[in-house]
């Protein structure tokens, strides 16, 4: 039990022994060419289904399962409720969370509030107030109400936290919840991330009727609800049908480096090993038409808390059984540290800048990963 | 990255299921996405006897039987269907048309959409109702289908179809698949000659060209109509609303009238408290004014003038906007009847023609002055105006054509006339009719559809016609409808809810039949009923008889009607929406069928009768000492009229058992009486008057008598209100909730207000209105000894200025609140006359089910009595029965006199000339223009104008035509302070030719009865002159 608790900063670690784990991290550590466990290339996805709409009570839903079983539910609940009216200089305490965009924004006139997304994350063999499903929601609600759309874009000039204004006085909430379905094999932050994007975009609010400051008041013909996040007319659709200029949730993607490679969607037994475990999100900038660094974040990666392997040098057991020379220790490249060849040595965590430039490089380059995860999300059919 | 989403088709459950999507805006504010799954099934029929197919498939209920088929097999042709016709009307087509799928000469084999049903609920509820009626009955033939659960007709909303398209199109589908399937079945029985045709009504031109498209027959209402027989009367039926916009939008005329606020802009000033929610009331003497009451104000809001009821009809609910302060008035001191004003109107333009008309504004202007002019009484009273509609509540309404408004040889063509409801309140409606000529002189029924902000007056269509103006069965008719009354027989359903034994029915001889069962023998007593003469619904029975004790035992039996009529069988349901009998002059229209009300029920004499009795043990001085309910059985003795019962007991002679018991419950009913008025019980007064419909030869005038009070009366009424008194504490001790009584809200001592001032200023009076008890005192001393009438005329005007009694449910208002404040009771309820009132049937389940009455087959009747809102339902629609049935009994009273006085003026003509009746009349209230009379001879009150009155100098009576001229040759020197207003002539301000009127004055007045032109025509109005 202790070790799932502890296991909270990413998930449970893998029984492996310190001889698998060197293995495993000279394999994906080798220069430009690693090799993954699943063989999959350093940004190739695990390919996964989803559908959307699947909980008909809900605003907005959708499923994501991997292939390796793991499957997640998001369902979205939007309620109408009154806006107390000191909420502007709240939103400004508030927002200081380091969303320095939203504080600006939240300035303006109107201005929506962070605490509006209430996000709530369900985890089998976790309890609602375990460090992982509250570090996890929260992270990914920050991404979602920090992300914010340019000026042009009316609709969503404010982003997520505009878009759920009413009017003066009364506002949306959202209710995100998330339900993870399978035991967590590896640190469930990309399947729920995609989930909740999915969802969100599948998201339809009631048309209102009524205009201004009125007291709100809804079409009942579900069939012209709106969406959360605003559909590309269908006649500029067609002609441009990437949709970029639209602003859409977050994703948020998970990265770890081994040595000096970068590699995306890491299973279970890939971050055991990993240097650093990063979870960077990303969001379309409306303006350019590119992508956006919205966050990054780092985890806890766990091969912190392994067990070290014993060189043979040191191990009594085997003293004299072997040549001295073989276990000559070499600097690592990526992390600085002096390591014996093959055998394992707990990470501590430390990561080279030029490392980090190069995942956020990756992620947000023009036909990078970020692009094809957006672009595959949009593919899913949204009815 | 791979996606996948499942599709449906790929289940073969799905076919069978889907689902219905849809917003709910909850009262509280919430928004919710709402998901129905539908289970779509086969056996639904499609009802026609012609099926072969379906009587095999349709669900059977519990014994195997099938709900028997509707449609026709041979259903009636047309010129156009000659094989017959099944009828699949859209909810536009309902909307528009409910008058003729109600009318008896067509629209038979009618197949109703659930999809329609639900539609048309959301738009009209009235119609819906009428729908669900027609759907019930069997002889239109009407089958309500419910083509949603049906798998083939089930109708999938396709992407960026709109709801009415989606509506339409499951029409045209639910057509072609009864034609399908009819033909199939017919083919197997080798019926194919006889299948009818399938014809969709709709009024949707892109409808009909769809389903020509899917060769699926489609009319409009009105072509179809026009194909049949006696097409101009029926085309008259279709509802105006739709032609009047279509005509309209193409020419779209000058707009009268503000606009309503959207929806939630008065939802939203609602709930901030800047907009009021009330229901339209008009003042009965002018039309321009009306008065809406909300919570937020003590007094009522005024509305003045047509542009701020902003087409608002009484009885409407709307919302209405404060007016600013400076345009606050005092409501108006003035008579203003609409056909004066607006008589010269052409119904078939609007054209250059303002809301407000300068007649109008003329009108309306003349009281702003005399508002700011001295000191008037009391303050402006803040002013409002209507600016949305909640709910119409538009009915059918009872007029007649005006004359005027009808082009002298317009043929057969259609024109615009106007309709003059009999109801003052209610605006003349503009109606469009072939059948112009024939309709004058007639007691039309018409009803409203729209009222649109480009025309001055509503329109509507007409309905039928009652019979000719003056005819007692239209005028009759024309009254009970006006007042809601039904009156229709009682159906066969209820009929067959009656014992089967009929008149031979009996209290069954063996004491171990079921019937006997929780029931006390009390045969042997000496009872015995008091009642007004010619009385057949005997609810109340009396006896009181020592006990060696020394004190007395006294029983009211009340008739056990709950005994018949079982809970939410069809006889109950009947009860409980007609709520109670209305009497009329010469008509009664019961509650429940006349062998229950006059026979079975009715405790008679000398027979043996079920009753449900209250029987107290009372020492000699009347103090209670223990009282307790039972049903029983008893053998009344006697059946007395009031007089009878008098003189019985002032007879010293008579020394039986029974008088002495009446002599008893006659000194204990005085003690009570005593005892009641020391608590702070209202003498109350109404201007009441009895008919004694007599022979027909005499004068029919003798008949009306003023209603006279022995001490029987009160007698029979001190027990009835012990009874009352005495269960309603009974059954709210066992209901805390539940229990149905009856309250009297003590009245805000605003309402006083005008009443207090004019008597402290005629008379020097005092009113006080601070409990019943000092009002009850305060009226005592309210005696003129010139006058001796003027006593009574305070009470009537008292009792006007209190709010009226209610039923209500015991949950719904809070203890102290129970009071009655007439009696000076704390709690009250109605449950000595269940024969006709629906009340008291309730409170009669309610008192066995406390004492623990198991009924003759064993379980308690509680069933009814325990849901709050079904009797909140109920307690709603009994009060409101109740008030109309009071209505409706007056203004047969009216009607009655009116008749009286005119067939005796025929009599004078006769032989000379009409002079009418000399009587007596006392001021009840002065305008600026006229003066209201009471006149207690015939319990009438007449709205006395300028030209009735008869100035000094001037010779005799002339014809109403005459009288009208005079008006506008005289002028008023009125002032609101005095009550007194001074009538003469305008070139001779001189006193000797005048008459002054002040407030309660006697005044010596002329009757007869006029045939009178413009509104109340037919009613005859009885005119009152005054002469001096």
């Amino acid at each position: 039990m202790s070790n799932q608790r502890q296991a909270s900063s990413a998930s449970q670690v893998p029984h492996l022994s310190p001889a698998e784990l060197s293995y495993l991290y000279s394999s994906l550590s080798l220069p430009k060419t690693p090799i993954r466990p699943d063989g999959r290339s350093p940004t190739q996805f695990r390919p996964l289904t989803a559908e959307t709409n699947i909980l008909p009570g809900t605003n907005g839903s959708a499923r994501i399962g991997f292939a390796d079983g793991t499957q997640a539910i998001v369902g979205v609940k939007a309620e109408v409720e009154k806006t107390v009216l000191a909420n502007e200089t709240l939103a400004r305490n508030d927002g200081g969370a380091g969303l320095d965009r939203g504080e600006q924004e939240g300035s303006a006139a109107v201005g929506g509030h962070g605490s509006w997304v209430q996000m709530s994350i369900e985890i089998p063999g976790f309890r609602d107030d375990d460090a992982l499903p509250v570090f996890l929601s929260e992270m990914m609600r920050e991404s979602l109400v920090g992300a914010v759309g340019t000026r042009e874009a009316s609709d969503m000039a404010g982003g997520l936290k505009e878009r759920l204004v009413i009017n003066k006085r009364w506002h949306w909430r959202l209710y995100i919840d998330v339900l993870l379905l399978s035991q967590p094999l590896a640190y469930p932050l990309p399947l729920l991330s995609l989930t909740t994007h999915l969802a969100l975009l599948s998201t339809k609010l009631p048309k209102r009727k009524s205009q201004g400051e009125e007291d709100p008041f809804f079409d009942d013909d579900w069939a012209v609800a709106e969406y959360l996040y605003p559909r590309p007319s269908l006649s500029s659709g067609k002609t441009n049908s990437t949709g970029s200029s639209f602003v859409r949730p977050p994703v948020t993607l998970l990265v770890i480096s081994v040595g000096e490679n970068i590699i995306f969607d890491p299973n279970r037994e890939e971050i055991a090993v990993a240097d650093a475990v990063l979870a960077i999100s990303i969001t379309r900038d409306s303006e350019a038409g590119t992508l956006k660094l919205l966050s990054i974040r780092t985890v806890d990666p766990p091969s912190r808390l392994t067990q070290p392997g014993v060189p043979n040098s040191e191990n009594v057991s085997m003293l004299g059984a072997v040549a001295p020379t073989e276990d000559v220790a070499v600097l690592n490249p990526a992390t600085g540290e002096e390591e014996v060849p093959g055998v394992w040595r707990p990470r501590r965590g430390g990561v080279k800048r030029s490392v980090i430039a190069e995942m956020v490089k990756t992620a947000l380059k023009k036909g990078g990963v970020g692009e094809e995860v957006l672009e595959g999300l949009e593919g899913v059919e949204v009815s | 990255m791979k996606s996948l989403r499942r599709d449906i088709s790929s289940n073969p459950q799905a076919a069978n299921v889907t689902s219905k999507v849809f917003v709910r805006s909850t009262k509280s504010g919430k928004v919710q996405k709402i998901v129905r799954e539908l289970y779509l099934r086969q056996d639904i029929p499609c009802s026609s006897k012609l099926c072969s197919l379906c009587p095999s498939i349709a669900p059977a209920d519990a014994n195997g039987n099938i709900a028997p088929f509707v449609l026709s097999d041979r259903p009636a042709g047309t010129k156009a269907f000659p094989r017959g016709h099944y009828l699949f009307p859209d909810t536009n087509a309902l909307l528009n048309g409910m008058d003729l799928f109600e009318h008896t000469g067509a629209f038979y084999d009618v197949v109703i959409l659930q999809t329609v049903l639900e539609e048309l609920r959301n738009q009209s509820l009235p119609l819906y109702n009428r729908l669900l009626s027609l759907i019930k009955t069997d002889e239109k033939r009407f089958y309500l289908f419910f083509n949603e659960f049906r798998l083939e007709t089930h109708v999938r909303r396709g992407p960026e179809e709109s709801i009415n398209d989606r509506n339409d199109r499951a029409v045209r589908t639910v057509a072609s698949w009864y034609e399908e399937h009819l033909r199939v079945s017919a083919k197997k029985s080798k019926k194919e000659k006889f299948v009818p045709a399938m014809v969709v009504i709709t009024d949707d031109k892109d409808s009909i060209r769809k389903a020509k498209a899917e060769n699926v027959t489609a009319l409009s209402l009105a072509d179809y109509v026009a194909g049949l027989e006696d097409s101009e009367k029926l085309l008259d039926m279709i509802s105006e609303a739709r032609e009047a916009r279509d005509t309209k939008d193409s020419a779209r005329g000058e707009l009268f009238y503000p606009e309503y606020y959207s929806m939630s802009k008065l939802m939203t000033g609602l709930r901030a408290g800047t907009l009021h929610q009330g229901v339209f009331n008009v003042s009965p003497y002018n039309y321009l004014e009306g008065s809406i009451k909300v919570p937020a104000f003590d007094k009522p809001l005024l509305i003045l003038g047509r542009d701020n009821s902003n087409r608002a009809i009484s009885s409407d609910v709307v919302v209405i906007e404060l007016l600013p302060k400076d345009q606050w008035k005092s409501p108006s001191a003035k008579i203003v009847d609409e056909e004066a004003v607006t008589k010269n109107d052409n119904p078939d333009t609007d054209e250059s023609e303002a809301v407000v008309t300068d007649r109008e504004r003329k009108a309306l202007q003349e009281e702003a002055k005399q508002a700011h002019g001295k000191n008037s009484e009391g303050n402006p009273q803040p002013t409002a105006k209507v600016v949305g509609v909640i709910k119409r509540n538009w009915r059918q309404y009872v007029g007649h054509v005006d004359s005027n408004s009808t082009a002298s040889h317009a043929g057969r063509r259609q024109q615009t006339v106007f309709v003059l409801p009999m109801e003052k309140r209610v605006p003349k409606i503009r109606v469009r009719t072939r059948q112009a000529s024939e309709l004058i002189g007639q007691r039309i029924v018409v009803t409203i559809d729209s009222w649109d902000r480009d025309s001055r007056y509503p329109t509507g269509h007409y309905i039928r016609s009652l019979g000719e103006l003056e005819t007692k069965g239209a005028e009759t008719e024309a009254l009970l409808l006006e007042y809601d009354v039904q009156y229709k027989p009682f159906p066969k359903s209820v009929l067959d809810c009656l014992p089967a034994e009929g008149h031979d029915w009996k209290v069954p001889a063996s004491k171990e039949d079921k019937g006997w069962n929780g029931r006390r023998d009390l045969r042997d007593l000496l009872i015995c009923s008091i009642d007004p003469p010619g009385c057949q619904d005997i609810d109340d029975a009396l006896h009181a008889r020592p006990l060696p004790n020394g004190n007395f035992e006294v029983g009211v039996h009340i008739a056990d009607v709950s005994h018949f009529v079982k809970p939410n069988n069809a006889m109950d349901l009947e009860a409980s929406v007609r709520g109670t009998t209305v009497y009329l002059v010469d008509k009664r229209i019961d509650m429940l069928p006349h062998l229950l009300g006059t026979d079975l029920c009715s405790l008679k004499p000398y027979v043996e009768r079920y009753a449900f009795s209250v029987i107290w043990e009372v020492t000699p001085n009347a103090e209670i000492v223990s009282s307790n309910f039972t049903k029983s059985v008893i053998r009344s003795r006697e059946a007395f009229s009031y007089e009878q019962a008098q003189l019985r007991i002032d007879d010293p002679s008579q020394t039986d058992e029974l008088t002495e018991s009446m002599r008893n419950l006659l000194r204990f009913s005085k003690i009570l009486r005593q005892k009641r008025y020391d608590a702070g019980a209202l003498n109350l007064a109404s201007p009441e008057v009895r008919i004694e419909a007599g022979d027909e030869a005499g004068d029919p005038l003798t008949d009306v008598k003023t209603k006279a009070m022995l001490e029987t009366n009160s007698l029979v009424e001190e027990f009835m209100l012990l009874a009352n008194i005495t269960v309603a504490t009974k059954v709210y001790e066992s209901f805390s909730q539940t229990a149905l009584l009856r309250r009297h809200a003590t009245p805000p001592p605003q309402n006083f207000e005008d009443l207090t001032n004019q008597l402290a200023k005629k008379r020097g009076m005092e009113l006080d209105v601070s409990s019943s008890g000092a009002l009850a005192n305060s009226l005592d001393r309210c005696v003129d000894p010139e006058n001796p009438f003027f006593n009574t005329l305070v009470r009537i005007l008292a009792t006007r200025c209190m709010t009226s009694a209610e039923y209500f449910c015991a949950g719904a208002h809070a203890e102290s609140e129970f009071r009655h404040y007439g009696l000076a009771s704390p709690i009250y309820t109605h449950f000595t006359s269940p024969i006709r009132r629906y009340a008291d049937l309730l409170v009669h389940r309610q008192l066995a089910s406390a004492i623990g009455y198991e009924g003759e087959d064993g379980h308690a009747v509680i069933e009814g009595v325990s849901t709050r809102g079904k009797l909140e339902d109920i307690c709603r629609n009994i009060n409101y029965r109740h008030r109309n049935a009071q209505f409706a009994g007056r203004a047969s009273i009216e009607y009655y006199v009116g008749q009286a006085l005119k067939a005796r003026g025929e009599k004078m003509a006769a032989g000379g000339t009409d002079t009418g009746i000399d009587e007596e009349g006392y001021v009840m209230r002065v305008f600026e223009n006229g003066v209201v009379v009471f006149v207690p001879r015939f319990g009438i009150e007449g709205v006395v104008r300028l030209e009735d009155f008869v100035l000094p100098g001037e010779s005799g009576i002339y014809s109403v035509a005459e009288r009208r001229e005079l008006a506008v040759h005289r002028t008023t020197d009125f002032d609101s302070e005095e009550y007194t207003v001074r009538v003469s002539e305008k070139n001779h301000p001189e006193k000797e030719r005048s008459v002054q009127v002040e407030l309660f004055q006697r005044v010596k007045v002329n009757i007869s009865s006029v045939k009178e032109e413009g509104r109340g025509a037919g009613k005859r109005r009885v005119r009152v002159l005054i002469t001096g």
